[in-house]
């Protein structure tokens, strides 16, 4: 039996690289041996792509993209599909989480220059990912079509409609129709489970095969590459499996404790995950009280509304994404990690991080006075930070790297 | 081994200062709360497991409130089969309409051309707890008072000009709109106190007070009422809940375990690289 099942393998692998694959990316795949809990993200984050596609799949089989039957489905798999309710609420906690998990992974980057040369192509293809979430999270809830999801879709769309000389046509190509309805769900409902799950998976695969080549960073900013046995593998490595595969499962673990936690407990997120609103019917007759978007698009929320012009801060808002693009050519700095980066460096990611979450805190509440100006501020703060980077990091004394980790 | 990083200081302190720009942020802004002149909505604590509550619920719903509000995203034969009702019982108390089958759709007993007596069509009801929140209609409910301004005689402090009669004054008795001598409180919170040490009272209006022996039911028992009616609407909004929240615990347990087991085997591979 097993001398068959010998051959087979020998086989298919004469005809398909499975040893081969398995040992370059995962057995002998080198990765750095000092890492800390922020580079654990990455992995939750795949972790979460899988756990919003296999629940996605389940839920488009009970759903219904009409307009007269898009609620009313949702609340059908609510009560009447077997466990529905547990592979909805997976979906929309997931969907929330996915994003704190991008953010983190994010910030990472940022924190340890996980952008610098030779990663760069592995940053802008992790950017591109988190625009195409940013799509893919919109679409997926307008999907329910409650008063959020009407309302939210009225005011993101009517972004489009900012734009100059094509503007209102984009916003009625997009729509497919002179308002949201029927119509605009079907289209988005194809849009959210075909069209960007593909571009997500083939932008996660470049991603992993750009980082694979250049390999993975470390906390310390040190080239483990300068130093290799004479195998020419790096001393300061281990290799990906069994060792930083067991790290990411503790740290699955934890996640999925604090992902059951929510999804048994608060699935709705004290109304930031699901908003309370759209547990109502979309009734494009009456608009609610307050939309305010889900809690990861609110920092880029308050950016649009603190500026009072709708195409300056359409362009504000969309550079304030743009923007990650380019901070490998923005960071001049001769170390990468912020241990080893200067004072200025340091000041300017603490006062980034608290805007940025400002921003977001302003996103979820209504308009004042006090909160206009403090959203303004933090605007500038937000891009301060990226538009002197050239300067603070070129200038700032920076200390001396290890050779080893 | 994970390690905290050097950087987890810089972490703490912006998210202390992040705290303490947010609560900034709430001083210079009070917002109305939801349940309007009402002021705080009363808290309000489900409890989905207590069976007779949700059954005393459904039938006030059912008597009180079916009439005009549809549950039309539930199903009889779930609601009975939730609330332990033999469906021969159930069918026989609750269900006026003989036609009914337990897999149908609450849909309500409004004829269709009278949907505008009330100025509005009275809304579907099977989400409201989860759209306006239980604290909500707790408060909503037992808000009701006097106001001959009105078309029906009655305004409500939770929801001003409402468009719904007090279907449950009967219950009730007439609520009105009282002022009371309230004692005045000092800046340190206590009460404030003349010369002569005797609290100072001052005139306060929007109290609401229950004129005696108007209602069939007594205070405590019209509040249980609108408990039971609220817990009711709370279970109906997601049949799942009480299931949800029996399950998470051994979801949550599970991942506990399995954590714990996890970084037993990371730590015990971590040794060959990290003696």
């Amino acid at each position: 039996m097993t001398e068959i099942a010998g051959k087979l393998f020998t086989w298919i692998n004469t005809r398909l690289p499975i040893v081969n694959t398995f040992e370059r990316h995962l057995s002998k795949h080198p990765v750095p041996s000092k890492v800390n809990f922020w580079y654990l993200f990455g992995a939750l984050a795949a972790v979460t792509l899988i756990i919003q596609i296999v629940t996605g799949i389940w839920l488009i089989m009970p759903y219904s993209n009409t307009e007269e039957q898009a609620f009313s489905s949702i609340e059908y798999i609510m009560r009447d599909v077997d466990y529905g309710w547990i592979i909805r609420y997976m979906h929309t906690t997931g969907a929330s989480l996915f994003f704190a998990v991008v953010y983190l992974h994010m910030f990472r980057g940022l924190l340890y220059g996980s952008y610098q040369k030779p990663k760069e192509l592995v940053w802008i293809f992790g950017c591109t990912i988190y625009l195409a979430m940013m799509a893919e999270g919109f679409l997926g809830y307008v999907l329910p079509y409650g008063q959020m999801s009407y309302w939210g879709a009225q005011v993101i769309i009517s972004l489009f409609g900012a734009i100059p000389y094509i503007g209102e046509s984009l916003e009625l190509w997009v729509r497919g129709d002179y308002y949201i309805s029927g119509i605009t769900v079907s289209r988005f409902f194809a849009l959210h489970v075909v069209a960007l799950p593909l571009v997500l998976i083939a932008l996660v695969f470049l991603h992993l095969v750009a980082l694979h080549e250049v390999g993975a960073g470390n906390p310390e900013g040190v080239d483990i590459e300068e130093h290799l046995d004479e195998d020419g593998v790096p001393l300061d490595s281990v290799p990906f499996f069994p060792y930083k595969v067991l790290n990411a499962l503790v740290a699955i673990g934890v996640f999925m404790t604090v992902f059951s936690i929510i999804m048994f407990f608060f699935p709705e997120g004290g109304g930031y995950f699901i908003e309370m609103a759209n547990f109502q019917e979309a009734n494009p007759l009456v608009t609610p009280d307050h939309i305010a978007p889900v809690w990861y698009y609110a920092p880029f929320y308050t950016m649009l509304r603190a500026i009072p012009d709708p195409l300056g801060g359409l362009i504000v808002m969309a550079s304030a994404v743009a923007i990650f693009f380019i901070v490998p050519w923005l960071d001049r700095s001769k170390v990468a990690s912020i241990r080893y980066k200067g004072i200025y460096s340091k000041i300017a990611i603490t006062m980034f991080g608290v805007s940025f979450l400002t921003l977001g805190y302003l996103g979820t509440v209504g308009v004042t006075e006090v909160r206009k100006t403090m959203s303004v501020i933090c605007t500038i703060i937000y891009f301060a930070y990226f538009l002197l980077m050239p300067i603070y990091t070129k200038y700032e004394i920076t200390k001396e790297v290890p050779e080893r980790l | 081994m994970i390690s905290l990083p050097r950087y987890f200081q810089s972490i703490t302190k912006s998210i202390a200062l992040f705290i303490l720009l947010v609560s900034f942020n709430k001083l210079f802004a009070a917002e109305g709360g939801p349940c309007k002149d009402y002021g705080e909505c009363d808290k309000f604590q489900y409890s989905l497991n207590d069976i007779e509550s949700l059954q005393r619920g459904a039938s006030t719903y059912i008597n009180y409130c079916y009439g005009c509000h549809s549950l039309k995203y539930s199903r009889w034969g779930r609601v009975a089969k939730d609330l332990q009702i033999p469906e021969d019982i159930f069918f026989e108390n609750l269900v006026f309409d003989k036609s009914i089958k337990p897999g149908d759709l609450m849909i309500g007993a409004m004829p269709e051309d009278s949907a505008n007596w009330f100025g509005v069509e009275p809304p579907d009801l099977t989400l409201v707890s989860r759209y306006k929140g239980d604290d909500w209609i707790y408060s909503y409910l037992r808000a009701y008072y006097e106001d001959s301004s009105k078309q029906y005689g009655v305004n409500n402090l939770v929801y001003p000009g409402t468009a719904m009669p007090n279907v449950l004054i009967s219950l009730q008795g007439n609520q009105r709109l009282v002022c009371k001598d309230v004692p005045v409180l000092a800046r340190n919170g206590g009460e404030k106190r003349d010369d002569f040490g005797n609290t100072i009272f001052k005139e306060k209006c929007g109290f609401l007070e229950v004129q005696d022996g108007t209602g069939i039911l007594s205070r405590e028992e019209f509040d249980t009422l609108i408990y039971d009616l609220t817990n009711f609407l709370v279970y109906v909004g997601e049949p799942s809940k009480a299931t949800r929240e029996r399950i998470g615990w051994y979801v949550v347990f599970y991942f506990l375990i399995f954590t714990a087991l996890s970084s037993l085997l990371y730590r015990e591979y971590h040794k060959d690289y990290n003696k």
